[in-house]
């Protein structure tokens, strides 16, 4: 199979640099999956999950939130944060997870709220993403 | 007399020796946070130029590009973010950026609303003293600041700047050159000026629309920008901190030196004028 280059950045770090197959990723408009040679596109993502696929094996990545932008020559994804699977802590997921429905109903603002259901939509990608190895 | 005089001396010797040891330790506090604050805004960077590539890319492949958050108001209101430090003794760190801000401040205020969002309790301290208009303050997270930290101020100007409140949003900060230089910086940040070359378009396709990608990325812009400017101030005063306490422990140094210098002149002569006691005691009793 053809590969192509993929790079996840975060503001962290550079979660991954190297050649991939395939890639499975969530936009805010489904799933898409991504080969080499594709068209020139930019989607934006939200929090969800993130395949990749290495010598036939696909390896599964929770994404909080960015951007994908395929080019010609390579991809590249923005991602507020970035964890495979086997490195999410699931009891901190659980953690944030009580405190985002904690913060919801004590949320006093518009803006509060926003933020809290963003928080609860992370804990909550994180926590199933872990659970799929 | 002379044993008194040895004595407040030595007193002052040791009074200063410890105040070298104190800025001594500073010293190497103030150089290792920086070399992690540097590291930080480092790793921080390719994330952001790629962000604001895509950014620039969007506003360049369509020529109808139009977003709130490019497009000019009429300057009515204008918010001045000011990043200074939690601490003092950085040398003139906290002044010159609040100086830089201070004068945008009277430029601006002669025909139009100011609001301040100070960063770092010097900044807040400052403003407060004065009695400027405060939208929210922020106070000692400078050194822990994550991604998430700098995106709730984002979203928290974003969401003032929709409502209309504001209508131009500018930063001041103090840029980390190297350990040995800093600059004090001030850059607009809303409505954001993108200028592009329109020569050479390739064309993508965008999901949802270019508009709503942009929109998207926009608070992350921010929040990188946000992020970039408090963690490179911190880096700042640190270097500044470092370099004002290097100056301290050589100054301890050279008044350590001339003290003893003093010390051990006072000590001969209280040694000479005693012999010339015991001689001239010993020559009257022959």
């Amino acid at each position: 199979m053809k590969s192509f280059k993929l790079k996840i950045i975060t503001p962290e770090k550079v979660f991954f640099d190297d050649e991939t197959e395939q890639i499975i990723v969530r936009t805010t408009e489904g799933d898409i999956g991504i080969l080499a040679g594709h068209e020139n596109y930019v989607a934006d993502l939200p929090a969800g999950p993130f395949r990749v696929k290495i010598n036939g094996n696909y390896k599964i990545a929770a994404i909080s939130g960015g951007a994908i932008k395929v080019s010609k020559d390579a991809v590249t994804i923005l991602a507020m944060a970035a964890e495979w699977s086997e490195d999410i802590d699931s009891e901190w997921a659980k953690r944030s997870h009580e405190d985002a429905i904690k913060r919801i109903n004590e949320s006093k603002s518009d803006y509060e709220h926003r933020r809290a259901e963003l928080k609860l939509k992370r804990a909550l990608n994180r926590i199933k993403i872990s659970s799929m190895k | 007399m002379a044993s008194s005089n040895m004595k407040d001396i030595k007193r002052r010797i040791k009074s200063v020796e410890s105040t070298k040891q104190i800025t001594k330790a500073m010293e190497l506090v103030a150089s290792s946070k920086l070399r992690k604050a540097k590291e930080k805004a480092d790793n921080a960077k390719p994330f952001f130029n790629t962000l604001y590539d895509t950014m620039c890319e969007i506003v360049k492949e369509d020529a109808t590009f139009n977003s709130i958050y490019t497009r000019k108001r009429k300057n009515n209101v204008t918010l001045l973010v000011v990043v200074a430090g939690d601490r003092g003794l950085a040398g003139g760190f906290n002044a010159n950026v609040l100086k830089l801000a201070q004068s945008r401040y009277d430029e601006l205020s002669q025909n139009s609303e100011v609001v301040i969002l100070p960063i770092g309790r010097k900044a807040v301290e400052y403003f407060e003293k004065r009695n400027f208009k405060i939208m929210t303050r922020y106070e000692n997270i400078s050194e822990s600041i994550s991604i998430y930290g700098a995106m709730s101020i984002a979203d928290k100007i974003i969401d003032v700047y929709n409502k209309d409140k504001i209508d131009r949003v500018e930063l001041f900060y103090t840029d980390c050159i190297s350990p040995l230089v800093q600059e004090e910086k001030h850059i607009p940040i809303i409505p954001l000026d993108i200028e592009v070359d329109r020569s050479n378009v390739s064309l993508t396709n965008y999901e949802p629309s270019p508009e709503a990608v942009f929109d998207s990325l926009i608070p992350r812009y921010i929040a990188g920008v946000l992020f970039g400017a408090i963690v490179d101030s911190f880096a700042a005063e640190q270097a500044a901190r470092r370099t004002a306490m290097e100056n301290a422990t050589d100054n301890a140094n050279e008044m350590i030196s001339n003290l003893s210098l003093v010390y051990n002149r006072a000590r001969q002569a209280a040694i000479t004028q005693e012999i010339t006691e015991i001689v001239s005691g010993a020559n009257a009793q022959e």
